[in-house]
């Protein structure tokens, strides 16, 4: 893999009165790779995507995206400059086509000065025969189910034609097939030379489709590495079942017979 | 994965729209040509509540791009019809600009006036930015009320008549009558670009129109300023017309509300909605002149059937004209249901 860094932050920090819902957390994104993060309900996970993409300021701490320091940057800019994201609570909007919320993506994100109305309504026909929602384009956001709605999230950021791109639980409330195809769709995005940090609660997506896996726990770095060794580790298993389960697996592991 | 066909509103469906905006777009077209030629038979009462009517429906316009795209409720949008019609006749009276001249510069202040205020109310939202605006609202009127050194304060402003006199009538119903068309021009072309996205965008969620590269203050100005403008030349306009401007009057609130009652009756954030409203609006209101022993229509009033309409029918009868729902009982019980505001 391509070690080249294209997005980092330096002791990024976020307090919501008192309470420090992300605390000093330095992250290396690498060209080309997907990266998972991962942590308990919380953990900060969101607070973090917002306040890099400009939808919050950081309290203190860097934001750097191929070697431009954007922290603090409005969200325009930084979607403009080629960051996109989804939300976890998803934002269609609902009284506009499935067409048209896609359009504003490839309108206003990365390559949106490049374009006219028009080759922006195409694009959007575009992304969306990608995320196989081709047959929706004309009904309306509010028709569409929830699964149709966390793709129509994806198919908004992916019209933006970001470099980097993060999604916040799109996989939630899906059923094991409509996971798959989101893997299998992500496995896709990421070929087309796109950078991914995803955040997912389905381990199985995690360990799955991911290069690297970053954890947060009460807002700070818990551990990073590859999916094996970070699904492994007791810490983290430990911060997402708690004690009681780490010392139920170290009591079945004495009560099994030594090799 | 669900198909298509189990969800409402198919392509089918969709197609059907279509031609229901055809027939739609003739109708109004075949109206706007009866109106165009109608003071070759109407009488001057006719004419001059049309040109009154025509007044409304530009500001309804005007309202619709922040109130009705953009969804901000602006409640203080007779500010800058005021400031229109004291723009327009202090140029004329003090600077002996020529009509036209002075309507620009009353409408430049007005969107001069549109941007500044804007920029720091315009980052609040819902009943905060509505609440702010009706305070400037009603600020700008005392100044206008107060500074009689400049705006002639409680004495008002008289202007020169319209010459010829006998062409008054048709002078005034005509450039109110371009001033509507202008509007839906505007509105029509606006809403192809990427400016029009951009304020639907906002309406339906400013937090993902931002992430996806929107520069939502500068649409969100641009919206205001833009409403500015149309209420601002409809001031400019009526002030000549009427020849004589007061504070008292051309900063009632009353406007206000009716340039949002005429946008939410017909349909907002729509392309024929404040036009069609503004005569839903007048013929409304006669009735209920003439039915209520009410004598004349004030704010509470008005205030109250905004409520009424916005609870019934949030999309105004645009949403019935143009298909997406048929008008009946439980449409508009769906309506409450629903209810978004
Ligand atoms: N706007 C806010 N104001 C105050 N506190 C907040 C705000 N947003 C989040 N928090 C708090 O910050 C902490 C981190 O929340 P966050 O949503 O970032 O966690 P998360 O890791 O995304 O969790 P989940 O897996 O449930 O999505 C939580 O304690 C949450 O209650
Ligand atoms: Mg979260």
């Amino acid at each position: 893999m391509n070690q080249e860094v294209i997005f980092e932050t330096q002791g990024i920090t976020k307090y919501f009165g008192g309470l420090a819902a992300v605390d000093n957390v330095d992250m290396k994104i690498h060209k080309g790779e997907i990266l998972g993060l991962i942590g308990p309900n919380g953990a900060g996970k969101t607070t973090f995507v917002n306040t890099i993409t400009g939808m919050l300021r950081p309290t203190r701490g860097r934001v750097i995206f191929k070697g431009q320091d954007i922290t603090g940057w409005p969200a325009y800019r930084v979607g403009r400059l080629g960051i996109a994201r989804t939300f976890q609570i998803v934002k269609p909007f609902l009284g506009m086509t499935v067409r048209e919320n896609v359009a504003v993506g490839a309108m206003f994100g990365h390559k949106g000065k490049t374009r006219t109305t028009r080759q922006a309504l195409e694009k959007a026909d575009e992304v969306l025969e990608f995320v196989e929602m081709g047959h929706l384009r004309n009904h309306f956001a509010d028709q569409l189910t929830l699964a149709y709605l966390k793709r129509l999230e994806l198919a908004k950021a992916l019209a933006m034609e970001p470099e980097l791109l993060f999604l916040d639980e799109v996989m939630a409330g899906l059923n094991s097939r409509e996971i798959e195809e989101a893997m299998e769709m992500i496995r896709k995005i990421n070929a087309s030379g796109v950078t991914l940090l995803i955040i997912e609660h389905v381990m199985k997506a995690i360990a799955g489709v991911t290069h690297r896996v970053f954890v947060l726990n009460f807002g700070t770095e818990l551990a990073q590495g590859s999916p094996e060794e970070v699904l492994n580790d007791p810490r983290v298993i430990q911060a997402y079942l708690g004690e009681k389960f780490v010392e139920r697996q170290r009591r079945m592991q004495q009560a099994s017979p030594q090799q | 994965m669900k198909k298509s066909g189990e969800l409402q509103n198919s392509p089918q469906a969709a197609s059907k729209k279509v031609a229901r905006q055809k027939v739609l777009l003739g109708l109004v077209g075949a109206f706007v040509v009866l109106l165009a030629v109608l003071p070759l038979f109407a009488s001057g009462f006719w004419m001059r509540t049309l040109t009154l009517l025509f007044l409304l429906a530009a500001m309804a316009e005007g309202w619709n791009f922040i109130g009705g795209y953009t969804g901000y409720a602006a409640f203080g949008n007779v500010a800058f019809f005021g400031i229109g019609a004291y723009g327009t006749a202090l140029s004329m009276l003090r600077l002996h600009f020529p009509f036209f001249l002075a309507l620009l510069v009353g409408a430049a202040a007005a969107m001069l006036f549109a941007v500044l205020v804007g920029l720091p109310v315009l980052r609040l939202k819902g009943h905060y930015f509505a609440i702010a605006t009706v305070a400037l609202a009603t600020g700008v009127g005392e100044v206008a009320d107060f500074w009689t050194d400049f705006t002639g304060g409680a004495a008002g402003l008289t202007l020169p008549f319209f010459h010829p006199i006998q062409l008054s009538n048709y002078f005034f119903y005509y450039i109110a009558f371009v001033l509507v068309l202008f509007g839906l021009g505007l509105t029509y072309f606006i809403m192809k670009r990427k400016l029009g996205y951009s304020w639907l965008a906002i309406r339906e969620d400013e937090d993902a129109a931002k992430m996806m590269g929107i520069n939502t203050t500068w649409s969100k100005v641009v919206a205001f300023a833009l409403s500015a403008l149309m209420a601002g030349l409809a001031g400019g306009i009526y002030a000549y017309w009427n020849t004589f401007v007061l504070a008292e009057e051309v900063f009632k609130i009353e406007y206000t509300l009716q340039m949002i009652l005429a946008t939410v009756l017909g349909g907002p954030g729509t392309v024929f909605g404040p036009f069609i409203g503004a005569f839903i609006y007048y013929i409304l209101i006669t009735l209920l002149v003439f039915f209520l022993p009410v004598g004349q229509l004030h704010a509470t009033i008005l205030g109250l059937i905004i409520i009424l309409v916005m609870v019934f029918t949030p999309q105004g009868v645009m949403d019935f004209l143009s298909g997406r729902k048929r008008l009946t009982l439980s449409a508009l019980l769906e309506n409450i249901r629903t209810h978004k505001v």
